[in-house]
């Protein structure tokens, strides 16, 4: 299924600047925003759009491929405490990480991902991951 | 535009030159089930991430030497801790829009 909206684009003028309107993909099929931002997070790029929906990169119509994306390496001990004591700090504010393309969810999906490369030994696999193939 | 997430504006120095391992680390997220974690995924996906903490915190106790990372593992391990039981007291609302 395409995009209701295909925006030409190349790896010059990618990402989309603020403003810009994009497409991307959900469960729902294609929705379309306009950009606020674009931020690094732990491991990918997330768009904020102006409704203040979070929409990872990967999932943006046009995204490079394979997407951009942070070595382990680069992410500082205080950038990581930071981003655990807000994750809790929202956790415990009630925040529902639930609720999918908003902050909470964007960023804990990013800690997870970013904890996973970041401990995973060469040839572990995550217990059951086969079940999760193709997700 | 791209901004930082409250932390210093600097372009981060993104992986890259070899497209084939960019693959590979792309292809190992999605099969570990993280590259978009479903609203009702993540109990799962913190407990499988504790046991991999677990896992190399077992490895570095042998390890003398590696103290600065031990005391790292441990802390992100009670992060995921924190996280998993305060969630837990937090299910999800039933009947809520989930895209």
């Amino acid at each position: 299924m395409k995009p209701p909206i295909q925006p030409v684009r190349t790896a010059v003028d990618w990402p989309p600047e603020a403003g810009q309107l994009i497409s991307f993909r959900t469960d729902e099929g294609w929705k379309t925003g306009f950009v606020k931002e674009v931020r690094w997070g732990l491991v990918w790029r997330d768009f904020i759009l102006e409704d203040a929906r979070v929409i990872p990169e990967h999932k943006v119509e046009g995204c490079p491929q394979p997407p951009p994306r942070r070595n382990v390496s680069d992410v500082t001990q205080d950038e990581r405490e930071f981003w655990e004591e807000r994750l809790v700090s929202m956790a415990e504010s009630g925040l529902d990480p639930h609720e999918r393309e908003q902050s909470f969810w964007a960023e804990l999906n990013q800690y997870l991902a970013y904890t996973y490369l970041r401990f995973k030994q060469p040839g572990h696999q995550v217990p059951n991951a086969e079940h999760r193939l193709g997700t | 535009m791209i901004a930082m997430m409250n932390t210093p504006r600097r372009k981060w120095n993104v992986s890259a030159p070899d497209e084939k391992t960019e693959r590979l680390v792309w292809e190992s997220l999605s099969r570990a089930g993280l590259i978009e974690i479903g609203p009702n995924e993540f109990p799962d996906r913190i407990r499988d991430m504790k046991n991999l903490v677990i896992s190399r915190l077992n490895e570095l106790l042998e390890q003398k030497s590696a103290m600065k990372e031990r005391e790292s593992a441990a802390y992100s391990l009670g992060t995921l801790k924190k996280l998993e039981t305060t969630l837990q007291q937090h299910p999800p609302k039933s009947g809520r829009s989930r895209s």
